[in-house]
């Protein structure tokens, strides 16, 4: 080892003429500002904003359970519909505690599964931890209990103030959102905890650190997430075009899936470029590690982060000219869908195959687009 | 025969050298084995695969399911006999085949110095490494032999040689020289190292890695040659592996090298440490006493000459096959493996494949259904994996009830920092297509050039 660094300070010393002082050359590079950048500037962040929409979401539906009618439940509605906004915010960073609990699979699996949901009202000790239970709580699932169960708030509320089972009914929506927030305490106190200095400390790029999963995370959330989930699969662009706009995003809802898809595409750009959740500031990021590592396109000399920068305000275009509702979306302009589709795989494949060679990482999440 | 062939085929060595090859070998392929079997490879890769993807001509190599742990068993078993000089033919038979069996079976495995440990095994399938410090000679005295052929010794020298100096000129290229690429895309990406990271954050030190990493692959070996530079020559050899065994996922190569490149030793080196390890194992010592010498019949000679004589033509032609070949080299991999074309790209893709049918079946196939995330990888940036892989979704949809399929894949490829694009003609039904040594028209062009090798 001695050997080896002496070879390799003498390989650079010999040439120490023309070597050019440590200067902020690097600094670009130092993946460790950037992991540090990611931790308290946006991902925590990202997490403790999300806490305080899903702490008025709780203090909503305890209202609610406590004196189900419409008033409350339209102020449910606005706090589910706010904290559903807001987790497309935190859902990309799939690494570390939020990877290892699988908190995105708990809290938005769509479509939700009516007839689970239905059984898990009927049986109180259903176990909300297993994998089968994914798409029976979560978002989806407040979204048919609090928009799909009736036609009129004024039948939503009879549902849950029905004389034999209102009570079982109002319990399942107490039971989901308090599932939802001892995940997000337990993916928080880890950030908080020794996680932290893992994440910023262990800098290499390979399979398993911190960056390698994080990146692998941040384009599966593109590629799968966002791309098929709340495009590919609803408009039938993927799955031999079978067209399914039953499975478009808030379903029940309705109105708000093309804000939420707004939401996710722009957190994703923000957190490309690096953009602090407290003070919109842009810092260390995907766009400074790329442009410190030259990364362009050699025949026009473009930077792959213009580039890919650029096909993200050509996705953003794409989807901004939809309408607010994904499903009336695809029966009326399909069209239109499967077009958002295959300029958001263009940039699939940037991130997948260049940013990703750029950066000498390896892609090791097995993509399974179709069923 | 020409008579100065006559003479030089008549020189002989010491026999140590190539006892000492033997174990080293045997030893090193035994610890591989281990290794690649304690980190549950076998399973991954040779048996959790429900596709495979043999090499052009060995179709007929099948994967064992369950039986590939014996075919490992056998291949680790073997090393050891090799090792001991224990029933040294038939283990060293063994030894070839069993090994490549296993580098046959998938392609994404290919790895350069799997194919050169094949080749070392193939060699020392002819040559007398048995004669000394083994026990079979221990067994049998009579086959003792303190002396073995010249040649014997120089074609391992030979085989080494022709590996450093062809992956030398592979790396005469414009990317590797001018460009410092790949290593200026890899470097970074190991910055965090104690002590030496920073370094890796400038393009000089992928520059200075580059130029040395070329220079040394295309004179190391003369190197060794010369006595006088020899120990210079080696430590440069420990030092450049063990450096890139720090910074690269290479598994076992770096050793493989280090420990191949002691054939350049004197007879007296290898002499010396065979006496050492006796005495440390209180071995008999009587082994390097014999002055008898090892000589093949004159009909083997003649054969052995015609036989490694083609080996050694094939070994130097073969890796200029791309030449006959249009496109770019790193591009389309027509003629890319076995030319010693080691660490040269870095090379990333994406393949989505459509199969559809004239009675409107239709399908974007879902590779991970097909594909380990090894095979996939592999498959995106390489045509001829692709072209098989057309094949098998072809004869999968064609079970499926889909009228004589067609398959089509949207690819993307970005190789060496360029930006990505199309690999494969989208409009290519690949079902049609069938491998060859021919040129395959369906590539698209790289549009740019990269020069030299």
């Amino acid at each position: 080892m001695i050997l080896i660094v002496g070879l390799v300070t003498y390989g650079c010393s010999g040439s120490g003429t023309d070597t050019p002082s440590p200067e902020p050359v690097d600094q670009g590079k130092d993946r460790k500002a950037i992991l540090t950048h990611w931790a308290d500037n946006i991902i925590i962040p990202s997490y403790s904003s999300f806490k305080l929409k899903l702490d008025a979401l709780t203090a909503k539906s305890d209202a609610f359970a406590a004196k189900p009618e419409t008033a409350s439940l339209v102020e449910l509605r606005k706090a589910w519909i706010e904290a559903y906004n807001e987790w497309q915010k935190a859902e990309l960073f799939d690494v570390g505690p939020g990877a290892k609990r699988a908190i995105r699979s708990y809290y938005n699996i769509y479509p939700t599964h009516v007839q689970g949901i239905l059984a898990n009202i009927e049986n109180p000790s259903s176990s909300l931890e297993t994998t089968v239970s994914f798409d029976r709580q979560g978002f989806p699932a407040l979204d048919y209990l609090i928009n799909g169960v009736g036609t009129t708030d004024a039948a939503i509320v009879a549902f849950y103030t029905a004389p034999d089972a209102g009570a079982k009914r109002i319990a399942y929506i107490k039971r989901v959102t308090e599932h939802m927030q001892s995940l997000l305490t337990a993916v928080i106190t880890d950030w908080n905890g020794a996680y932290h200095n893992e994440f910023i400390t262990k800098t290499g790029t390979d399979i398993g650190s911190p960056m390698g999963e994080l990146v692998n995370g941040y384009v599966l959330h593109y590629e799968r997430y966002i791309r098929s989930g709340k495009f590919g699969i609803p408009s039938g662009a993927m799955l031999n075009g079978v067209v399914a706009a039953d499975k478009v995003e808030a379903f029940y809802q309705k109105d708000i899936s093309k804000r939420l898809a707004q939401t996710a595409h722009q957190a994703v750009e923000d957190f490309f470029n690096g953009k602090s959740v407290k003070t919109d500031a842009e810092g260390p990021s995907f766009k400074s590690y790329l442009n410190a590592l030259g990364a362009k396109d050699s025949a026009t000399g473009q930077s792959l982060s213009k580039i890919i920068n650029a096909q993200f305000a050509a996705s953003k275009a794409k989807i901004d000219a939809l309408g607010p509702d994904l499903h009336q979306q695809v029966i009326e302009n399909n069209q239109a869908m499967k077009d958002v589709y295959t300029v958001l795989q263009k940039a699939v494949r940037m991130l997948k195959v260049d940013m990703t060679s750029a950066m000498s990482i390896t892609i090791t999440y097995t993509d399974n687009d179709g069923d | 025969m020409p008579a100065f062939i006559d003479i030089y085929l008549k020189e002989k060595t010491a026999a140590a050298s190539l006892a000492v090859l033997r174990i080293l070998v045997g030893v090193m392929l035994f610890a591989s084995i281990v290794r690649f079997w304690s980190k549950g490879w076998i399973d991954e890769l040779y048996i959790k695969p429900r596709y495979f993807f043999p090499f052009y001509g060995f179709e007929w190599v099948k994967p064992l399911g369950g039986y590939t742990y014996l075919l490992f068993a056998v291949c680790a078993v073997s090393a050891v006999f090799v090792a001991l000089g224990l029933f040294y033919r038939s283990s060293v038979t063994t030894l070839f085949l069993s090994f490549t069996y296993i580098e046959l079976i998938d392609k994404s495995t290919y790895l350069n110095h799997y194919y050169f440990v094949s080749l070392i095994c193939l060699l020392l399938v002819f040559l007398p490494a048995y004669v000394c410090f083994s026990v079979d000679a221990y067994r049998n005295p009579e086959i003792q032999a303190g002396l073995v052929p010249k040649w014997c010794v120089d074609v391992v020298k030979l085989l080494v040689f022709i590996l450093y100096f062809y992956a030398g000129l592979a790396k005469l290229n414009s990317d590797w020289l001018l460009q410092a690429l790949p290593l200026k895309i890899w470097l970074p990406a190991r910055n965090d190292m104690p002590v030496i990271g920073f370094l890796f954050n400038y393009d000089l030190t992928a520059y200075l890695f580059s130029w040395f990493g070329c220079i040394y692959d295309l004179t190391i070996v003369f190197l060794l040659l010369n006595r006088r530079t020899r120990l210079f020559a080696y430590l440069t050899v420990v030092v450049f592996h063990a450096i890139t065994a720090i910074l690269f996922p290479i598994g076992m190569f770096p050793y493989v090298m280090i420990v191949t490149a002691l054939i350049f030793f004197s007879p007296e080196f290898h002499q010396r440490v065979i006496a050492k390890v006796s005495a440390l194992f209180k071995l008999p010592q009587n082994f390097l006493a014999s002055k008898k010498s090892y000589t093949f019949s004159a009909n083997a000679n003649k054969w052995l000459f015609i036989g490694f004589s083609v080996f050694f033509v094939f070994q130097l032609t073969f890796p200029f096959r791309c030449l006959l070949y249009p496109g770019e080299l790193f591009w389309t991999e027509q003629g890319y493996r076995f030319s010693w074309r080691v660490m040269l790209m870095e090379k990333a893709g994406n393949a989505q494949f459509l199969v559809k049918d004239d009675r409107g079946k239709q399908v974007t196939v879902d590779n991970t259904e097909f594909l380990t995330t090894l095979q996939e990888k592999m498959m995106a940036t390489q045509p001829d994996m692709i072209l098989q892989y057309a094949h098998i979704l072809k004869d999968f949809y064609s079970k499926k009830g889909y009228e004589s399929p067609q398959v089509f894949v949207d690819s993307y490829v970005a190789l060496n920092g360029r930006l990505g694009k199309p690999m494969i003609n989208p409009e290519t039904d690949l079902a049609k297509e069938t491998e060859s040594f021919r040129a395959k028209p369906w590539i698209l062009p790289l549009n740019d050039e990269i020069k030299g090798f």
